[in-house]
């Protein structure tokens, strides 16, 4: 590259050698900064938001995704787990896997906890946790009162402990040394349960607090009965001798019935980093988003410094300084802020980086350490230098171009980027996406992602540059016409603007729809669809009972009752799952135990192919497929579908798929069979309520509780409650990115109009020579940053609400209601933004003063 | 030229002083003068007398800081910002050495701005018979920056007529001009002037052209010497 680029020689003929020119660059360094930088407020505040959103993102998702490997052991609670459904292994199986290492129990399953008096008790679902006594294999139970967890659980007095977390003593209002009921045994609580190693082995969705007690005092609750639906883990520790592979290659030779699942640490960090993964990848792209938005308002602020500087830029020429030496002073300027700005956008980085891990790992009941960001901070710094160097090369790519004598006219016109300085800056900006993409924890998906969101600025772009044109196109013979008109006189400009406030624009609006379809939902559909009241591990002649007295007391409302099972999807036509597997976005089908159901008649679903079996169908086993299923495997009636149930293997026909419209919020099933031979095999039934009323449910549960121990109530009312509050976290927080892009997006645009600024007072001085009152140009200008400002709301706002949709509909599954306030936000978000960038960029410059105008009409 | 009609412009004991760091600095110490309908008068002096501050006040730019000042019978002193614009939308012309158009808008826009501010449904037409008149009738569609120096400046000058001002200031409007142009220039707003029977008090280093008006006044450190 030649010494006419920024990137070029430092040599300077006329200063001598290469110390001396130091000295001089050094002396030059220290006046400037002597005045100060403030006139690169806006680049540093452009920097300081891109950097401190893309390091936020960055050391969230990797601390999570650190924390996740960090503690598999601890999530899995072993090196290798097993799980069964419904029956413990057998003692066989048991003592083999013990003779591998140490070997934890522990059972899983959910009930309802009561206390009080007996007549009239309070209820909670719990998720209960049998534990032995070697549990835990990997970290600790961290409790309030610091006690050991297998003292806490011990029997005292006659009465055995629990440990429960807080929100069970809150919601029953109890305290520490009172009793709950589990079933038919009574337990003390000891403690109050902070943080449980291996939490997420149990999953993300919990009906209720966890409750801990002893295993051996699981069977005389009663709560493990016939068809009970309970998780029995056994996890092995390997000793020091033992090989792993050759451990778990033992393991597996021990399976005693197709059906069991196999983990190993490393696969259960990843099923709950797949989790993770979508949300931070969701929050990665949104922060390459703000990193790009605010890249470009760098830049632009960058080369609005510069304008600004000509006459400062000739001076330095005029007085014999080389290009390279003007370069590289105002590089060292500009890359001093952009340190400053770098530094304080990682320090707001790191700092709420540190807070939201420390709050998600608790919980997520995860263990971090704060001294694994300090390697992410240096990465996301040496991403975001090579970032901020691109931008810098493009702003400063103008000094190269300036001659003296011409930086001394006012009316120079705006000198662009270069393209060999083009290509710099591309290729370090390029490198520094990468390394963003490559940051983040899934990169295959952020790069899905990241062209997805290309392909939506260039919509952004090509809308902008439509609409740009058809303004311009309109006749406009009023003096406001006009000065609107002006706005889009540079199509590309008028694109560029578009792009910047569409995005946050579209996020805004799209977050506002999904949460008001939401809204719409919880307030409207789902009391309407979903019952109040679901029963788990009913037994059948408890049905019966249930049946009776529903139709006996009509403010109960209706009553379905659903023979529930699981099943483990082994082989299609032969083939194993694994092989047979043709749509990798539905591997969850095959992922551990899913729903299973019989019935004789049709379900009500939709059938999409095939036919259901006749009502008094009484031969081997026929298959129903949910649409799932058959997207899987691409799978159709005839087709063979081997599966687990009970731990008995079945191969059955397919006889039809059905499609489950999932906003009904009935039970659901990934396979329902014919009733032959399931209708007498043990298994437990799912009762819902829906239409109750009136106090009868309080009535209701009490005397199930009484009669049913084993039976878990869950009041799907507060769940779903509870869900809404969840997903208000998810949307506010949604919402705040959003708004963080836009004020992204406004403040490039401020920059972009402020490279403008001293052309528009001139024109505001021509204006005012020719009789324009203040009023009117100030309306004007107004007219016209509000009109930049519909053009970016009206191709931002139909992005959001299309992606709303996508994800009410698609994703949600909910009815797509985006409401008035989607439909009006965009507009009024378009305006002021776009109004303030512009009075913040100094689009409404005008002079004041007394002599202000004088001097610039006599200049 | 009218000298029995009231003059157009009419200033008495005028005084502009402008703040600065230091203090107050006086640009118009005082100035008496007095321009008939019609007349066309040269304004010269030193750099720095107050020639461009002197237009500053008549065009109802700058408010005055003492004295009186009556221009086209508006007293200037008493008037508002708003008053004095809308006086120059309707009756003063002003031509700089800047050109000072608008960049974004084309010639024929920028002559018509006047009349489009005032709401005069025929602006468009007005204003391409005037750049007809000023030479430019082939240039209606060009930017500023697609027009060379001397065409600028009659888009300036077509600009300042096109109302059919009684007053036209012009502040140097041949400096950035090769002498060729600039005669061009200068022809075609005396041509203007005198067929429209528009007062015009033009500043110029130029003795020339100062001889070529009806009278010249010289200022020197804020005052009137001759």
């Amino acid at each position: 590259m030649s010494a006419e680029t920024i990137g070029g020689s430092a040599a300077d003929g006329r200063a001598g050698n290469a110390p001396a020119r130091w000295a001089v660059l050094f002396g030059l360094v220290r006046a400037e900064l002597g005045f100060g930088i403030l006139g690169l407020r806006l680049f540093m505040t452009c920097v300081v938001i891109a950097s401190a959103m893309l390091g936020l993102i960055w050391l969230l998702s990797d601390g999570l995704a650190d924390a996740m490997r960090d503690n598999a052991t601890r999530i899995l609670g072993g090196d290798v787990a097993v799980t069964v459904v419904n029956a413990p292994l057998d003692g066989g199986t048991e003592t083999a896997l013990s003779s591998l290492g140490r070997s934890s129990r522990v059972v899983e399953l959910r009930s309802t906890a009561a206390a009080g008096p007996a007549d009239a008790p309070r209820r909670l679902t719990v998720e209960l946790k049998a534990v032995d006594a070697a549990y835990p294999l990997y970290g600790a139970v961290e409790m309030a009162r610091g006690t050991d967890i297998q003292a806490a659980l011990a029997e005292r007095d006659g009465i055995a402990g629990a440990v429960v977390e807080p929100s069970l003593l809150a919601q029953l209002g109890l305290e520490i040394g009172d009793t709950i009921r589990l079933g038919e045994s009574s337990f003390e609580i000891r403690d109050r349960l902070l943080r449980e190693p291996d939490r997420l082995s149990a999953g993300t969705f919990l009906v209720g607090p966890r409750v801990l007690i002893a295993r051996d005092r699981l069977e005389e609750t009663g709560l493990t009965g016939r068809g009970s639906l309970t998780e029995y883990r056994t996890r092995v520790r390997f000793t020091g001798g033992t090989e792993p592979e050759a451990a778990l290659a033992a393991v597996r030779s021990a399976e005693p019935a197709r059906g069991w699942e196999l983990q190993t640490p490393s696969e259960a960090a990843e099923r709950v980093r797949e989790v993770t993964n979508r949300t931070t990848t969701f929050l990665g792209v949104s922060g390459l988003a703000a990193f790009a938005i605010g890249l470009t308002g760098a830049w632009a602020a960058v080369a609005m410094w510069i304008g600004r500087r000509h006459r400062t830029i000739a001076q330095y020429r005029l007085s014999g300084a080389t290009t390279s030496m003007v370069v590289a002073l105002h590089a060292v300027l500009v890359a001093v802020a952009g340190a400053l700005a770098l530094a304080i956008g990682l320090t707001i980085a790191s700092i709420g980086a540190a807070l939201l891990l420390d709050m998600l790992t608790t919980r997520l009941h995860l263990l971090w350490e704060p001294e694994a960001l300090v390697g992410e901070v240096l990465l996301v710094a040496v991403t975001l230098a090579l970032g901020l160097a691109g931008a810098l090369v493009a702003g400063l790519s103008g000094i190269t171009r300036v001659p003296p004598l011409r930086a001394m006219r006012d009316d120079v016109p705006g000198i662009g980027l270069s393209p060999r300085d083009g290509l710099v800056a591309g290729g370090l900006l390029a490198a520094s996406l990468v390394l963003a993409i490559a940051g983040l924890p899934n990169p295959g998906m952020a790069v899905a992602a990241a062209l997805g969101l290309t392909v939506v600025a260039g919509l952004l772009a090509g809308l902008g540059l439509l609409i740009a044109r058809a303004a311009f196109r309109l006749p406009a013979d009023g003096f406001l016409a006009l000065a609107v008109r002006q706005g889009f006189t540079a199509p590309r400009a008028v694109m560029l603007r578009t792009v910047a406030l569409g995005i946050g624009i579209a996020g805004i609006t799209g977050v506002v729809a999904v949460q008001h379809s939401l809204q719409t939902a919880f307030e409207t559909q789902i009391p309407t669809r979903a019952p109040d009241l679901v029963l788990l591990d009913v037994q059948a002649p408890q049905v019966e009972r249930i049946r009776a007295q529903v139709a006996e007391t009509p403010e109960l409302g209706g009553l379905q009752a659903t023979p529930f099972m699981r099943t483990r999807l082994l082989e299609v036509n032969g083939r194993p799952v694994e092989e047979a597997l043709v749509n990798p976005d539905k591997d969850w089908v095959i992922e551990g135990d899913r729903s299973f159901s019989w019935a004789a008649e049709p379900t009500g679903s939709e059938l999409l192919a095939g036919e259901w079996w006749p009502a008094d169908y009484d031969g081997p086993p026929l298959v129903s497929a949910e649409e799932d299923v058959m997207e899987a495997f691409d799978l159709k009636p005839g087709d063979a579908l081997t599966y687990s149930v009970l731990g008995r293997v079945f191969t059955s026909e397919v006889a039809n798929i059905r499609k489950e419209y999932h906003r009904t919020m009935r039970p659901e099933f990934l396979v329902v069979a014919s009733p032959t031979p399931f209708r007498n095999a043990p298994h437990g039934w799912i009762v819902s309520l829906q239409g109750v009323t009136g106090e009868s449910l309080d009535g209701f549960v009490s005397a199930l509780s009484r009669e049913a121990p084993n039976v878990t109530v869950i009041d799907v009312r507060r769940l779903v409650s509870d869900a809404a509050e969840v997903v208000e976290g998810a949307i506010l927080g949604t919402l705040m990115i959003a708004a963080i892009l836009l004020l992204a997006g406004s403040l490039s645009l401020a920059a972009t109009v402020s490279a403008d600024v001293d052309s528009r007072r001139r024109e505001a001085v021509a204006l005012s020579v020719v009789g324009a009152t203040r009023r009117e140009i100030a309306i004007a200008r107004l007219c016209e940053a509000a009109a930049t400002g519909l053009a970016a709301a009206a191709v931002g706002g139909s992005a959001g609400l299309l992606a709303s949709w996508w994800i009410a509909d698609g994703a949600l599954r909910v009815d797509w209601a985006p409401g008035l306030v989607a439909l009006v936000l965009p507009a009024a978000l378009g305006v002021i933004t776009a109004v303030a960038a512009g009075l913040a960029g100094g689009l409404g410059a005008l002079p004041r003063g007394r002599g202000q105008l004088a001097r610039m009409l006599s200049g | 030229m009218d000298l029995s009609a009231p003059p157009v412009i009419r200033l008495s004991q005028a005084r502009l002083s402008y703040p600065t760091p230091d203090g107050e600095i006086e640009v118009l110490s005082g100035i008496d003068l007095s321009v008939s309908p019609g007349e066309i008068v040269a304004v010269t002096g030193p750099s720095g007398s107050g020639k461009s501050s002197l237009i500053a006040v008549i065009g109802g730019l700058e408010p005055l800081s003492g004295g009186q000042a009556r221009v086209l019978e508006t007293d200037m002193t008493a008037e508002t910002e708003r008053g004095r614009t809308l006086l120059r939308r309707r009756d003063i012309g002003i031509v700089f050495q800047a050109y000072h158009l608008v960049p974004s808008m084309t010639a024929l826009q920028n002559a018509a701005l006047p009349l489009t501010l005032a709401g005069d449904p025929d602006a468009q037409a007005k204003a391409e018979r005037m750049l007809e008149r000023v030479g430019l009738g082939h240039r209606l569609t060009h930017r500023p920056s697609a027009l060379s120096g001397g065409e600028q400046q009659r888009v300036a000058v077509a600009r300042a007529f096109v109302a059919a001002p009684r007053l036209v200031l012009a502040d140097e409007p041949t400096g950035n001009l090769d002498q060729r142009t600039g005669e061009t220039v200068i022809r075609t707003m005396f041509d203007l002037a005198r067929g429209s029977g528009t007062a015009l008090l033009l500043v110029t280093h130029d003795p020339a052209l100062a001889d070529r008006c009806d009278r010249t006044l010289v200022i020197e450190g804020g005052r009137v010497v001759t």
